[in-house]
């Protein structure tokens, strides 16, 4: 017997005005899987997990959670999954108890067994001594961690996290991906939208990257990797050198384009091998002194640039006349 | 809906009741519209004039059960729009009209809690004492219900702002009351003023607020009440499709 799909969408479509925010995206989850949605800004992830989630209504198309409609059969499907919007939508008037409880209260959660719930979450996120604490007075990554509670007390099987760690500081960061993933090693499947391509790289099983509200690709990270050939690359930092010596690094034959990283510069290459003899017989004939001298595979990040034609964080200095992709 | 029994949908809609009681009932805009802005129109319509107790009284409670009903929608679903907390009614396993009702009771409970306390205060105070008990609980009660659906309808305005709810359901408040009886007796107005009075539910409120310290009602008793429960449902029923319509443009 097949497997019921955590999650399906099927044409799911949603305008706003006249302005079509997602277009027919179609895609299956499967149980037990932490599964990436990766967009630019405005891509249309946000309003993706709005249709999925029951907030906002398809134009188009239909999706559900565990095998229940989500418009249809929408109780069903909602007792199923938790929400964690890409900010912290508590109540900061009330306290991280209170919250969780009222929480349970909507979902009918019987009192004993929400109570025990709520206690549980608390603990297991670190909360549980702050409980009867406002979360006005918590910190942003305390109240993620509360909204992530919240989302679970329900027992959810499935659950959609929509930019978990964006605005969080360094520790919080680390501190929810870990709870992410041992969530996910427990069971729960796990949507998560993120515009951080590290974090998609780095957590899931599948990576869907969507852009201008259509699917550009659906693979695991390795393999959108993979098909990047031409994005392997040298990167090398040196004690000192002037901005003249990127126009002579782009001129070595197996050097099809440099970027500038930071203090670091990116030699992209389909031959690292060759282009590093050239780099480094460059390096020689200059009296240079490198601090480091690394070789890279293809990135996520180079996929997701390729697929959607977003330039982030790279300072391209200069493509070659007629390499671009 | 589906897969969720009427007593279910009632315990979470209190839920929402109550949490809304906590976090909005002091909140500054529910204090402002709810509270002083009644208690301030009062004086203003009280003070210096020779108005008979008789009709001081029931413009007193008539004008704080409308002013205070509609106050708490108004605040709490804009405040919960701009906070984004509003979205987990919307993903949680209960209705819509659930969380309508939660949020209407909430605003019902506000209005008849500071309704009972002015016009105990202002019987008291001028010596009315209160003859049809019957008129008065019914008269509050359904006023309350219908002004706090009121309140949940204006309040399905697309906004993260309290006051982008007020202004506009000020523009509606204001006029009311200068064709309900409130500021001008019914037996002076003009017939078209009439017919203005009685399809406003303020002059319903106004006129079994009046059957209950034993003066007579303008339209009749089963008129004031088939109005006003005309109007909770009119209210409920625009305001659940106005909060539909947005949700599928959202």
């Amino acid at each position: 017997m097949t497997e019921v799909k955590a999650i399906e969408a099927e044409g799911l479509t949603k305008y706003y005005g006249d302005f079509l925010a997602v277009d027919h995206i179609s895609f299956e989850v499967e149980q037990g899987e932490l599964f990436g949605f990766l967009g630019p800004n405005g891509a249309g992830k946000t309003t993706t997990i709005r249709m999925l989630t029951g907030v906002s209504t398809p134009a188009e198309g239909r999706a559900s959670i565990m095998g229940h409609d989500i418009v249809r059969e929408s109780v069903k499907a909602k007792s199923l999954m938790g929400l964690v919007p890409d900010i912290s939508n508590v109540y900061t008037e009330l306290s991280a108890w209170e919250n969780l409880v009222f929480t349970g209260q909507l979902y009918g959660i019987p009192r004993a067994r929400r109570e025990g719930r709520a206690r549980a979450l608390l603990k297991r996120f670190d909360l549980y001594d702050r409980r009867n604490d406002d979360v006005s007075e918590f910190s942003r990554g305390m109240r993620r961690r509360v909204c992530i509670a919240m989302a679970l007390i329900n027992d959810s099987k499935v659950v959609f996290l929509d930019e978990p760690t964006a605005g969080l500081d360094v520790k919080s960061v680390r501190g929810i991906r870990e709870l992410v993933r041992t969530l996910n090693e427990e069971g729960l499947t796990v949507f998560l939208t993120t515009h951080n391509i590290e974090e998609a790289s780095q957590m899931c099983d599948r990576v869907t990257i969507i852009n201008r509200g259509r699917i550009a690709a659906i693979d695991t990270p390795e393999r959108l990797k993979r098909a990047m050939k031409t994005s392997q690359s040298i990167e090398v930092a040196f004690k000192e050198v002037g901005l003249e010596v990127l126009g002579d690094l782009e001129a070595l034959p197996s050097v099809n384009e440099v970027q500038k990283r930071g203090d670091k510069l990116r030699l992209l290459t389909e031959d690292p091998p060759k282009a590093l003899k050239e780099l480094w017989d460059f390096i020689e004939g200059r009296g240079l002194e490198p601090i480091t001298l690394n070789t890279l595979g293809p990135s996520l990040e180079d996929a997701f640039l390729r697929l959607t034609g977003t330039e982030m964080e790279a300072e391209v200095i200069h493509r070659r006349r007629g390499r671009r992709p | 809906m589906n897969g969720v029994s009427l007593i279910d949908e009632l315990r979470r809609s209190w839920a929402i009741t109550l949490k809304d009681m906590k976090i909005y009932y002091l909140q500054p805009p529910a204090l402002m519209f709810g509270i002083l802005f009644p208690v301030a129109l009062f004086f203003t319509f009280s003070v210096g004039r020779n108005i008979p107790s008789d009709r001081l009284v029931p413009v007193l409670a008539a004008q704080t059960v409308f002013w205070s009903s509609s106050s708490i929608g108004p605040v709490a679903i804009p405040l919960e729009r701009r906070t984004r907390t509003f979205e987990r009614f919307l993903s949680a396993p209960l209705s819509l009209i659930a969380v309508l009702w939660g949020k209407m009771l909430a605003g019902v409970l506000f209005g008849l809690g500071i309704t009972t306390l002015a016009t105990a205060v202002g019987a008291i105070g001028v010596g009315i004492p209160i003859t049809n008990p019957a008129a008065l609980v019914i008269g509050l009660i359904l006023s309350a219900l219908a002004y706090s659906a009121m309140g949940i309808l204006f309040a399905s305005i697309p906004t993260a702002s309290p006051g982008q709810v007020i202004i506009p359901l000020n523009f509606v408040r204001i006029p009311l009351m200068f064709v309900s009886g409130m500021f001008i007796p019914l037996e002076r107005l003009p017939t078209l003023g009439i017919y203005a009075a009685f399809l406003s539910p303020l002059t319903h409120t106004l006129d079994l607020l009046r059957l209950g310290i034993g003066a007579t009602s303008y339209f009749g008793w089963v008129a004031n009440i088939a109005v006003l429960i005309a109007w909770i449902a009119v209210f409920l029923y625009v305001g659940q499709s106005f909060h539909r319509i947005i949700m599928k443009r959202e």
